[in-house]
């Protein structure tokens, strides 16, 4: 059975009419026009439908719409203010982090869920918060130092 | 419009949010089989978009806030059903006091997944490979399993019926796990190795609990649980007995680690999995009597 449900999208209400399967990746797709969400394995092992609720990092391919009412939801759309990119985005682009792309807009969020909580992290820490979003063409590296050169420049920015 | 070129959509179902505990458990009694209930949602949601699992009702159980819960008394630590395994593994108290489910907590999944997966539904999945079962069997955990005609405290040890079978009946739900401090004297250690796959599957999983006579000379009594080794988690009890009363020495570490080998059923890669079975027992005895052997020096 449809029902109508109301959702908070980077910052905006946005009321929708879902079945109780339809998941927040499908919502945020193909109602709200959000595709910076990627379907990748759908099974929740790839990270890169990754959206923030509440802050944290989840996966959208197994969160049902429904459950998702009530929470704050950031998606990648919502991180550039404008036309200015979130110092993440910057950072992903100054370094050469994004190849084919699948993977960032997931990987990104989570990096933000951790600078947001952890402003100072080591690579160790940043390698174990993007360990949920998978990059299959292998650019950790790059994406471990366009984290932590976000990190920096946040702090230098503060001075 | 929706489902549309999707490679994986849920199958429908019909989807109730109770408001109390006792309306779950009146629908979970008038659903009975046809019902699962809904917590976290990252092994369910998963089964039911493999075709594994097609319920055609499920309880959403996230609003019952009084579930959500991780409390301390000094005696028992209770997690109750909606505790992410992220709030456990981050908890001050069950890092400090019960470091081996911490590590376990983390072991799970990835980040996404810890933030939307509980602890009790990891138990309650009853997977072979379930991570945080081992720690909870050596440390002696029960689930406490609520209807509508009471409870029952459920040792953990006679929890599973087999693979992602429980005991618990229609009508029951795990409300929460109850977890004893550990005895005076003692230490434990979760080891694993993985499989190599996108979120690396524990291939073989071991939990320690070793106590210290007061001298910290013997081995007074020791728990081994291992999981992903047979059809469920279980207690290694004879390599167990073999440290009862034993200074801990190399030889008899390979012994003990030898005989919980034996004590294992893996279906597939057998061999490697009892290899691993006794290199993870040695390793994970070894670590744990160390830290003991430590705490004296510095006591």
């Amino acid at each position: 059975m449809k029902r109508l449900i109301s959702l908070t999208v980077n910052g905006e209400t946005h009321e929708v009419v879902v079945e109780p399967r339809t998941t927040l990746l499908e919502v945020l797709r193909d109602s709200l026009g959000l595709t910076g969400a990627k379907e990748g394995c759908s099974l929740g092992n790839c990270g890169a439908c990754t959206v923030l609720l509440d802050g944290r990092p989840v996966l959208s391919c197994l969160l049902l719409a429904v459950e998702a009412q009530g929470k704050e939801i950031v998606t990648i759309e919502g991180l550039a203010e404008g036309s200015k990119l979130h110092p993440l985005q910057e950072a992903f682009v100054e370094h050469g982090a994004v190849q084919c792309g699948f993977c960032i807009p997931g990987m990104i969020l989570s990096a933000k869920a951790l600078l947001d909580e952890n402003p100072h992290p080591t690579e160790e820490e940043v390698k174990e918060a993007i360990s949920g979003n998978l990059c299959r063409c292998t650019g950790y590296s790059n994406a471990v130092r366009a984290i932590l050169a976000a990190a920096k420049a946040k702090e230098e920015g503060k001075r | 419009m929706e489902g549309l070129g999707y490679l994986l959509a849920l199958p429908r179902f019909e989807y109730f949010s109770p408001k109390t505990l006792e309306e779950a458990w009146s629908l979970l009694e008038r659903y009975g089989r046809e019902a699962e209930l809904l917590a976290g949602g990252t092994d369910l949601l998963v089964a039911m978009k493999k075709g594994k699992k097609s319920p055609r009702y499920l309880i959403g159980i996230k609003s019952l806030s009084e579930l959500d819960f991780i409390e301390y008394d000094g005696e028992l630590l209770r997690i109750g059903a909606l505790a992410t395994l992220q709030s456990v593994a981050d908890a001050s108290v069950v890092q400090e006091r019960f470091g081996l489910l911490a590590t376990a907590c983390r072991k799970v999944g990835t980040p996404q997944v810890r933030n939307m997966g509980t602890l009790v539904g990891n138990i309650c999945n009853a997977g072979p490979s379930q991570d945080t079962v081992p720690s909870l069997l050596v440390l002696g955990a029960k689930v406490k399993a609520v209807s509508s005609k009471g409870y029952r405290l459920i040792p953990l040890e006679s929890f599973f019926r087999g693979p992602f079978e429980t005991v618990l009946e229609d009508g029951e739900m795990v409300t929460e796990v109850q977890i004893p401090t550990p005895p005076p004297h003692s230490a434990g250690r979760y080891r694993w190795m993985t499989k190599r796959t996108t979120v690396d599957e524990t291939l073989v999983g071991v939990a320690v609990l070793v106590v210290a006579d007061p001298t910290y000379e013997r081995c007074e009594d020791a728990r081994i649980a291992l999981c992903s080794v047979a059809p469920t988690p279980f207690r290694a009890k004879r390599a167990e007995a073999l440290l009862r009363g034993k200074g801990i020495d190399e030889g008899l570490l390979e012994e003990v680690g030898r005989t919980a080998a034996e004590e294992t059923r893996p279906r597939g890669r057998a061999e490697y999995r009892k290899l691993l079975t006794s290199l993870l027992v040695r390793k994970a005895l070894t670590e744990a009597w160390k830290s003991l052997k430590g705490q004296e020096v510095v006591s």
